[in-house]
């Protein structure tokens, strides 16, 4: 900042006219993008960001109706491309604080005498020493629009009326924070919210912990000395894991239901056929949504640590052997930490899927309300109850809210877990 | 011009706004003919393609294909060409339309349609122009009405009634049955005229080879089910299925409806729990595992194809599978219930049973560009020749009383039932969608409670039942309600 | 003494055997099970004897690419094989550079940027999905494949985590060592880490090339055209009758991916030649 103030008018001239002070220093390539970028900006703004930005506060004036011909406002596009509005502004500052500050840096060089940097330098700096933003520009923007705006959208749905009977053409208000004011008042919802997000913690521990420890045990028994045609045992897990989920699903459940085989053994042998999946059947339920969970998540998690296994240093390995340790000892004290250490992420990333895991119960199933629950059954999972709520019931903002709730709640949770963690503190140990 | 019109209507709703609330009514009466009189001119447009939406069996036996061949030979003058939409047949126009990517003509049921109508997504029609009209009975244009603004408008064409159909096989039946079974002598089964007789029956088959069953039909379907309810004075809205502050599931005597459905459970296994029947009862009632069972009438052709396989692995040929499954497969409407609701009693008062039904039509979206040449693709398609074809192909129970009338047999009984009211259409309001998984909630209850051991279960009379129900009534309130 | 040693791993090939079959077993019963009913004469899954069909025939294969006129799966095959190349390519080369990145740079954003990533993945996908509809109509998107392989490769990167993970693993002395000799950044990703990443590149391109095969719900809100549509939605739209078309559909999805998994799977054991990098 003080560096601006003290700076020359060049400098105060590209803060009107992006580029302008990097041009008068004669970097030609650098001022016509930044200029490019100004004048692509305020086109935009004028074509659609502007009325984009108004129609984020207004969320829509006139109600469209097809039948008089009347065009009208849709109001959670508005919202949408309100949101997106603001993040090209966002943008648009970022780059334009960033072409204050180069304009500085050049005027600074010029001062003392050296020649500002070159475009094809700070070409090649790209390549090098600052290849991370090459690298990171595509990947963030694709983020940006496709999983943050989104987010965004979500987020700010949950302080509006948009549901029930009012969807488009109906039009949406802001209605401060009305819906969770209704969550927490509403009695019922709080002994349902408290059960389920009791069994949805359980339920990711248990399935994190079992995919990832039979995926794990897997990929070394694989991996032992003494297994010939390893490529051959791996390929049956992989032939699992070739079949998409929704349709083990679906088999898996055709296979435990009253008129499938597993059933139709027991009634052979004379006894009565059991209820599986059926509405008494709650724990058995649960078991068996962990197990088909295990039997669906295990081959990828055996790929993933096969190919963390063939990145050990073989040479460790070596000096144990040496030094006389037992294939016990090694597998402790060595392959374990490092595994433990390179897969964390993998523990992570299992933990957050099976936290969200929707399809699992939903496919296994849907379809039943239980007593002491509102508007979920026993097995529902946070998101299941979510999907009920928003989309089976069209609640769409309340379940926004509640979204929002078990967003901040488990992002707390795994955050505190994600900062302790060795891969994110010591991302160095195995270097 | 079109848009002219509709400018200057905005502008005299305008002004009647300002002149106050006296004059209101009666423009709003002038205003009532206008939306359909200026959308629907008159004027064909010309050289247009018509994407049209059809079901996925209407386009699998070729009848879409006989229907825009035709269709298109005779607008040929006109430039007009109806095409297949090809778009999957549950589509939601509300989502899809406002952004373009929908059909101009949409084939559906009536609770389908309605709910683009309360957004609307689909226009008025003036059917009051169409060849179709005065065939069709009040009950089915009613289904398609809506009640804007203080007036009524009308806003698809009904094509086909769907309602359960009883589904049994002749050869399965007991061969003495016509000494033995039919105590009014009308040539007509007594267990396929009522539910006593088949409870009776299915017990006897049951007990003579416990592989075998009489009626099954899995509990958990609220479609099937529901109609026992509204049998015995059960509903589900109040007001003409428009007041979800009334839920009518227990209303009246539905428990009596509740504990008949127990009572089939009873003589079936536990298959009837979860959804196995209602996929495994093409293949059991062609194997003669089943005697009996619900389906609606679209699933005919299915019925029938599994019963010719089956004759053609007994060893029969081709011609003669199929002649012997067209004798053997009869599909007829429901059987009668006792008044009492007890199945075991002899001689019983019998009611007529109602079903949960709903009427198929066409409707025209809102986001069309040429609603004149579509209007004429509805009339065409709903003309008494089409319709005609239409029952051929597809074994459908026509809305128009003059193909009715003329096919006899079924169609006329559905087409009688609808009049009658026996069939309970489906509301057309969207919170119709908040019943079904409460209702499956309760119905699973239902049919796991007959495979309960006898000091586990749940409803041992009928006030059990009825505290069930309301059980049920409450679950659908609450989430209809809680959140408003 | 050296007799008990080898009884000794005698008896440890044994249980790692029997193991091994057991596992095996676990996990090809219910493939074989869901094979062999896409074979079933009757079509039916009810007319079975226990666990498998009567009688078998091809019949329902035949009739899968054959009788295309309401369901095109050949059609949906390829268009499903498109956007599983299109996303496995392109995301595979994102992410693997993301986490390229994210292991070897220091920059000021890193931390912060690895602890939004793995909020974000905490959030209920399907809650955006109303989103990323109308972002779409919006851009015009709608009913293209490529609208979906751009949605599918945008969102690859955010699971870089795991591939993270192994770059960790991956001496940053390899690196230094290049970098004396003048190679840049973007060299000795291309030339020195790449090549011994070959792991994590298969195992990435797998996922993100299975992905598509099974999810529904997004080629389900994009694609409106039936001839557009994607094996998973295709197979969702069938009749609830065509029990046998749904079979057969779904096991041949798996045949792409177990032909990648066996051309890849070479590269995923001997990514880095035992102990030659640290040497």
């Amino acid at each position: 900042m003080r560096k601006f103030l003290d700076s020359s008018w060049r400098v105060k001239l590209s803060a009107l006219i992006m580029g302008s002070g990097q041009l008068m220093y004669g970097c030609v390539a650098k001022g016509i993008i930044y200029i490019l970028i100004e004048i692509g900006f305020i086109a935009y703004m004028v074509i659609r960001g502007f009325s984009d930005i108004v129609g984020f506060f207004t969320l829509g004036t006139t109600k469209a109706d097809a039948w008089l011909g009347t065009v009208g406002d849709n109001s959670v596009v508005m919202l949408l491309m309100g949101i997106f509005a603001w993040i090209v502004v966002a943008a648009f500052i970022y780059l334009y604080v960033l072409n204050i500050k180069s304009a500085c840096d050049i005027e600074e060089r010029v001062s003392t005498g050296r020649a500002p940097k070159s475009f094809i330098d700070e070409l090649k700096e790209l390549l090098d020493r600052k290849f991370y933003i090459t690298v990171l520009v595509l990947p963030v923007v694709g983020v940006c629009i496709f999983n943050i705006l989104p987010i965004i959208f979500m987020i700010l749905i949950s302080f509006t009326n948009y549901g029930g009977s009012i969807v488009p053409p109906e039009l949406v208000d802001w209605v401060g924070i009305d819906n969770f004011k209704k969550i927490l008042t509403l009695s019922k919802f709080a002994p349902t919210f408290a059960r389920i997000l009791g069994w949805n913690i359980l339920w990711a521990v248990v399935s994190t912990a079992l995919n990832y420890f039979a995926g794990l045990g897997l990929a070394l028994l694989l991996n032992k000395d003494c297994v010939k045609g390893k490529a051959f045992f791996r390929a049956f897990p992989v032939l699992a894991y070739a079949i998409p989920g929704f349709i083990t699903l679906l088999a898996f459940k055709f296979m435990f239901s009253y008129g499938g085989p597993i059933n139709q053994m027991i009634k052979a042998t004379g006894t009565a056929p059991i209820g599986f999946l059926d509405l008494d059947a709650k724990w058995m339920a649960r078991l068996i949504g962990i197990l088909v969970n295990c039997w669906i998540s295990v081959p990828s998690i055996m790929l993933l640590a096969t190919g963390h296994l063939s990145n050990r240093d073989m040479s460790l390995y070596e000096a144990a052997r040496i030094d006389g340790a037992t294939p016990f000892q090694q597998f402790r004290k060595l392959t374990m930490p490092f595994m433990l250490f390179a897969t964390t992420p993998v523990l992570l990333g299992q933990f957050i899927g099976n936290f969200n895991n929707f399809g699992i119960f939903y496919f296994l199933r849907g379809g039943l309300y239980m007593d002491g629950y509102f508007l979920a059954s026993d097995t529902d999972l946070l998101i299941n109850w979510l999907y009920n709520l928003s989309i089976d019931n069209n609640y769409y903002c309340i379940g926004a809210a509640i979204s929002l709730i078990i967003f901040i709640i488990t992002s707390a949770i795994s955050l505190a877990v994600y900062v302790k963690s060795p891969s994110y503190r010591e991302e160095d140990t195995f270097q | 011009m079109k848009r002219k019109i509709a400018l200057v209507l905005i502008g005299m709703m305008a002004l009647t706004t300002l002149a106050g609330c006296k004059s209101e009514s009666k423009e709003a009466t002038k205003e009532a003919a206008s939306p359909t009189n200026t959308i629907f001119t008159g004027e064909l447009e010309e050289n247009v393609t018509i994407q049209v939406l059809e079901n996925d069996t209407a386009i699998s036996k070729g009848y879409f294909d006989e229907l825009i061949k035709a269709f298109n030979k005779e607008y040929e003058k006109y430039g007009i060409t109806a095409v297949d939409a090809n778009m999957d047949q549950y589509l939601d126009l509300a989502n899809d339309g406002p952004y373009g990517y929908g059909p101009d003509v949409l084939y559906q049921a009536n609770d389908v349609i309605m709910q683009y109508a309360e957004g609307k997504h689909i226009y008025p029609l003036p059917v009051e122009q169409l060849d179709c009209y005065s065939q069709i009975p009040e009950a089915a244009w009613k289904a398609y009405q809506v009640d804007v603004e203080g007036n009524t408008y009308t806003c698809g064409v009904p094509v086909n009634v769907q309602a359960p159909m009883l589904y049994y096989r002749t050869d399965l039946l007991p061969e003495d049955w016509k000494s033995n079974w039919d105590d009014n002598k009308n040539d007509v089964p007594d267990m396929v005229e009522n539910w006593n007789d088949m409870y009776a029956y299915s017990k006897e088959i049951h007990e003579v080879n416990p592989d075998k069953y009489g009626y099954m039909k899995s509990l958990y379907d609220v479609y099937f089910s529901s109609g026992f309810l509204f049998s015995y004075g059960g509903y589900i809205f109040g007001d003409n299925n428009t007041d979800t502050n009334d839920i009518g599931f227990a209303a009246g005597d539905a428990n009596k409806g509740a504990w008949v459905l127990s009572q089939l459970a009873s003589n079936m296994n536990e298959d009837c729990i979860d959804d196995t029947i209602t996929t495994n009862a093409y293949s059991k009632l062609a194997d003669g595992t089943y005697f009996a069972t619900l389906s609606t009438p679209d699933t005919y052709t299915t019925f029938y194809d599994s019963l010719v396989e089956e004759y053609e692995n007994d060893g029969l040929t081709e011609d003669e599978a199929r002649d012997k499954a067209i004798e053997n497969l009869v599909m007829t409407s429901l059987p009668k219930l006792p008044e009492s609701g007890d199945l075991t009693e002899e001689n019983p008062s019998l009611i007529d049973t109602k079903t949960m039904g709903g009427v198929n039509g066409y409707a025209i979206s809102s986001y069309t560009k040429c609603p004149n040449a579509c209007l004429a693709f509805v009339d065409f398609a709903t003309n008494y020749e089409m319709i005609k074809l239409r029952n051929e192909k597809l074994g459908i129970a026509p809305a128009r009383e003059d193909v009715a009338e003329e096919l006899g047999g079924l169609s006329k009984q559905m087409y009688e039932n609808l009049e009658k009211g026996n069939v309970v259409l489906m509301p057309s309001i969207k919170e119709v969608g908040q019943i079904w998984t409460p209702g499956q909630t309760f119905f699973t209850d239902l049919a796991k409670d007959s495979f309960r051991p006898e000091s586990e279960k749940k409803f041992k009379d009928l006030d059990a039942l009825k505290a069930g129900l309301e059980d049920m009534c409450n679950q659908i309130s609450d989430a209809i309600h809680t959140l408003e | 003494m050296m007799k008990k040693l080898s009884v000794g791993k005698i008896i440890d090939a044994t249980w790692t055997y029997a193991l091994l079959l057991i596992v095996a077993f676990i996990f090809f019963f219910p493939c074989l099970w869901i094979v062999l009913a896409s074979f079933s004469k009757s079509g039916s899954i009810y007319s079975f004897d226990g666990f498998f069909p009567k009688s078998y025939s091809v019949a329902t294969f035949k009739k899968l690419f054959t009788d295309t006129t309401m369901y095109n799966y050949p059609r949906w095959f390829l268009n499903t094989l498109f956007v599983a190349v299109g996303s496995c390519l392109l995301g595979t080369f994102l992410t693997i550079l993301t986490a390229y990145t994210m292991s070897r740079f220091e920059f000021r954003a890193r931390k912060t940027m690895m602890k939004t990533t793995m909020i974000l993945g905490m959030f209920p996908s399907f809650m955006g999905m109303t989103a990323v509809y109308i972002l779409m109509t919006q851009f015009g998107l709608i009913n293209q494949l490529w609208g979906l392989i751009l949605i599918y490769a945008a969102g690859a990167p955010m699971g870089y985590l795991t591939q993270k993970g192994f770059f960790d693993t991956i001496p940053k002395a390899i690196d230094e060592a290049a970098k004396i000799d003048g190679a840049n950044s973007a060299q000795i990703f291309w030339k020195i880490n790449l090549p011994l990443s070959k792991p994590i590149i298969v195992y990435t391109a797998l996922t993100s090339f299975t992905w598509p095969w099974s999810d529904f719900i997004l080629p389900k809100l994009l694609l409106k055209e039936k001839d557009l549509y994607t094996v998973a939605v295709g197979l969702m739209s069938l009749d609830e009758t065509e029990f046998a078309r749904f079979a057969a559909g779904s096991v041949f999805i798996a045949v792409p991916i177990v032909i990648l998994y066996f051309a890849l799977v070479k590269n995923m054991v001997d990514g880095i030649a035992e102990g030659a990098v640290k040497g």
